[in-house]
């Protein structure tokens, strides 16, 4: 299949172009080369976020003196001496998985992840130093876990470790026959009432781009309820359905499968994948978006079950797109899969029913234990940076239980007093805090 | 010591590391190095220890290594639902060391490679490689003068490769290593048949999967199950054929579970039956579902680990061959990363963190003259050189330090 994967670093923003003629990447040790080169590669790939990132990295060292960059990296180089890793294959073009196990093997790995940090931290504190680095706005992480998935209220919030709080919530709105999470995003509309959706507030923001919102999906229902109300070919928000998905994920997986048995190691599936075409397999809310594109490459590359359980693929998802995007708001459901069929389960294919013809059966407590923890790490993955860690509220729903946890600031106004929150009342909450 | 002393401790989930805690970290494990170092003092190397004869001492060793697991989910006040015959069966008789550090790399081959190496290896994660020092089975054959039939490996874990068996030792190396089969292999290589035939239909009929399972065994690929038995190049040697035939009958028709682990405890106790090996390792791997993504699954898996490690346990005492002189040790490979990690909490194993390294281990069985929890830390390396002195075997100088509490 053709590239399409292309290299992006003609795109590049002229003065950064300019830097990386004159030389500036002489001066990074071997061990980020891998890394600048990939991101510059891949310029028209990246989000604001990461551009920014890059930028502000190699701004920083372009700004030095040759003897102030060796003196930055000194520790770097020292290690890299250390490990003798001129002496092996390590590429400085690609993140491979060489690389990665040249370094995790190390004695000196952990010391190397050290270094690699404060450089980066030196960067970040110059970018604030700079004001490069914007005060960030308010925050939205809204989860949830349906009602088909049976939970324990004395059980539900444990891992949450007291951060936030339980709140009751009352889920039967009488103005609309909508599931929670289709009502608080997309509001309602009707003869007897009528409420904007958190969407809304969040696309009628100033500061608000086609990526400042993403809405995942462990099933269609909640992308499908959003699509009517946009463009399908060029949604104003970031829509990842699993099921919509499918066609995308069996291909790719079916490549991988396929590939394993005739390339000598896992590096070589890597780069194939990486420039197979992936147009064909995607949904027409994500086929125009060059950038969700290769999101979606690399999230299934990156494993963790993104490709195989909807439900790590909502969380891994959500972690990455915080990770590489830092939306203003994230909405991410969880849903029920499949319980492992017999014999076969060991077997990890594109498709199980292909494999084994035997009915598949949803394995709702099972879902039910995997949401539930999963939910507490996209929060988690959010709180590591420091643009969700002031002005964020998250939201989990858990529908079964008719409660909410909620972490907020202060400044967070939700009505508790009168009992059961009504998902009006939580709504209006909500959209007031991001709007 | 009752097992919810032991249990009581903090768990809680990472958030932002400081550099004030990744000082304090470092700090830690300087102390525990510290401590580490001074039982060293108190316990010499195993080589200056030994003064065993070269006969053996008749004793036999069953090794179960279980994957990537967590305090929180197992030796925790939450975790002990999940592991009902090791805390309940098993703890009351047992040695307990509620500290087994992995200070090595936290992949499966070089965990795996270090536990029976007694030496940290750092070799490639995907066992293109074999181990750099002697294995216990090597130590073991080369100094009892045992036959190969005497040591054995039986793994799920699709990241080893039967270089786990011999070092690239030249005074060692395949002549003095273990047989190893990877059960759970058979299944895949049955499943990708069964599909490349188009006789699906037959994997959903458990009364056709075993004629699938033997179809996939007798098969001209015996090379492609990556076994290594008795250095058969293109075909099982027929004991093996036959063990592997009623194992295969035994979990077929057993009725119960279908999980890789469950065709490696009915392959290992046929093993048992049939050889009565004298250092047996069993490695199960179902926790590993977490690398998916699945917790329920990985927490069944974690009991699944529990019973079988249980039913092995069984075998021991039912089986003339074992009962009365054999030691059971029962450890993770390592941890895995803490809930709030970059490295997405329990899907993975390779952050630098307690969550990660610091393990458990349990011993029961004729090396046990007193059950006891052993506060003091101990590292996966120390098991290799306190089990060949167990077997009666001169142990090499490797990283590893005696563990003197058990009897050898």
């Amino acid at each position: 299949m053709k590239n399409d994967s292309a290299n992006g670093t003609d795109k590049l923003p002229q003065e950064l172009q300019q830097a990386v003629n004159d030389g500036l990447l002489k001066r990074f040790p071997l061990t980020f080369l891998p890394f600048v080169n990939q991101q510059l590669r891949q310029w028209e790939f990246l989000f604001p976020n990461e551009r920014q990132s890059v930028q502000r990295l190699l701004f920083y060292v372009a700004k030095m003196s040759p003897q102030e960059s060796a003196e930055l990296f000194k520790d770097i180089l020292r290690l890299e001496d250390r490990m003798q890793l001129r002496r092996t294959k390590f590429s400085d073009e690609e993140q491979t998985v060489q690389n990665s196990s040249l370094l995790a093997r190390s004695p000196l790995f952990q010391e190397w992840r050290r270094a690699v940090q404060a450089v980066f931290d030196e960067a970040d504190r110059y970018a604030i130093r700079s004001q490069a680095l914007k005060k960030p706005g308010n925050r939205l992480v809204l989860l949830d876990i349906p009602r088909a998935l049976p939970l324990d209220k004395s059980r539900t919030w444990r891992r949450w470790q007291g951060i936030g709080k339980t709140v009751d919530l009352d889920l039967s709105d009488p103005r609309s026959s909508r599931r929670p999470m289709e009502f608080l995003l997309g509001g309602i509309e009707s003869e007897v009432a009528r409420s904007e959706g958190i969407l809304r507030a969040v696309q009628d923001r100033p500061d608000a781009s086609p990526v400042s919102a993403w809405v995942l999906d462990a099933g269609r229902d909640l992308v499908e309820s959003i699509l009517p109300q946009s463009d399908p070919t060029s949604p104003r928000c970031v829509l990842l359905s699993y099921a919509r998905l499918d066609g995308f994920r069996q291909s790719f997986s079916h490549e991988m499968n396929t590939m394993r048995k005739d390339l000598a190691d896992a590096d070589a599936v890597f780069d194939r994948l990486r420039t197979v075409n992936v147009r064909a397999w995607c949904p027409p809310e994500v086929v125009n978006e060059p950038a969700i594109r290769e999101f979606m490459r690399s999230l299934y590359l990156s494993g963790n079950g993104a490709v195989i359980f909807n439900n790590s693929f909502v969380e891994w998802g959500a972690s990455e797109a915080i990770r590489r995007a830092r939306p203003m708001f994230l909405a991410a459901r969880f849903g029920a899969r499949a319980k492992p069929k017999a014999f076969t389960g060991v077997a990890v294919f594109d498709n199980p029913d292909e494999i084994n013809p035997t009915p598949a059966v949803d394995d709702v407590s099972g879902s039910a234990v995997d949401a539930e923890i999963l939910a507490l790490y996209v929060w988690l993955a959010a709180s590591r940076y420091p643009e969700y860690q002031s002005s964020t509220v998250c939201v989990c729903l858990a529908e079964s239980v008719s409660q909410a946890y909620v972490i907020a600031p202060d400044t967070f106004d939700l009505d508790t007093r009168n009992g059961p929150v009504t998902l009006a009342g939580l709504q209006d909450s909500l959209c007031r805090w991001v709007a | 010591m009752k097992i919810e002393d032991l249990v009581d401790i903090p768990g809680g989930f990472t958030t932002n590391t400081t550099w004030d805690e990744e000082f304090d970290a470092s700090k830690r494990s300087f102390l525990r190095a510290a401590a580490i170092l001074a039982a060293g003092l108190m316990f010499p190397q195993a080589k200056a220890e030994s003064n065993l004869q070269h006969s053996g001492t008749g004793e036999k060793v069953l090794l179960v290594i279980v994957g990537g697991v967590r305090r929180a989910e197992t030796f925790s006040r939450d975790g002990l639902e999940n592991i009902p015959h090791l805390a309940g069966d098993l703890f009351s008789q047992s040695l307990f060391y509620p500290h087994v550090r992995n200070e090595g790399v936290t992949a499966h081959f070089n965990a795996i490679s270090s536990i029976l190496t007694g030496n940290w290896q750092r070799v490639d994660d995907w066992g293109k490689f074999a181990p750099t020092t002697p294995t216990l089975f090597e130590q073991v054959r080369k100094g009892l003068g045992i036959d190969r039939k005497e040591t054995w490996v039986v793994a799920s874990n699709k990241a080893l490769t039967n270089l786990i068996g011999a070092s690239s030792v030249s005074d060692f190396g395949p002549a003095y290593g273990a047989n190893v089969v990877f059960p759970k292999q058979l299944m895949l290589i049955a499943v990708e048949e069964a599909l490349r035939q188009g006789r699906t239909g037959n994997m959903a009929d458990r009364g056709k999967v075993e004629a699938e399972l033997e179809s996939a065994m007798e098969g001209s690929n015996y090379e492609g199950l990556g076994w290594n038995v008795f250095d058969a190049a293109d075909q099982l040697d027929p004991r093996v054929a036959e063990t592997i035939r009623t194992a295969i009958a035994g979990f077929v028709r057993s009725g119960g579970a279908t999980s890789g682990d469950e065709l490696t405890f009915f392959m290992t106790r046929e093993i048992m039956r049939k050889f009565a090996p004298k250092v047996l390792v069993v490695a199960f791997s179902d926790v590993e579902a977490a690398h998916f993504g699945s917790y329920a699954l990985h927490l069944a898996g974690i009991r699944t680990a529990d019973r079988l490690a249980y039913q092995l346990w069984q075998e021991v005492q039912a089986n003339p061959d074992y009962r009365g002189k054999t030691t059971m040790c029962i450890l993770p490979e390592f941890g895995r990363d803490p809930d709030g990690s970059s490295t997405n909490g329990f899907f993975n194993h390779r952050a630098n963190e307690d969550s990660t390294r610091d393990t458990w281990m349990m011993v029961t069985g004729s090396a046990v003259e007193k059950p006891q929890v052993i506060e003091r830390p101990i590292r996966h390396i120390d098991l290799c050189p306190t089990l060949t002195n167990l077997l009666g075997c001169r142990s090499l100088e490797s990283q590893g330090t005696l563990l003197a509490e058990l009897r050898g």
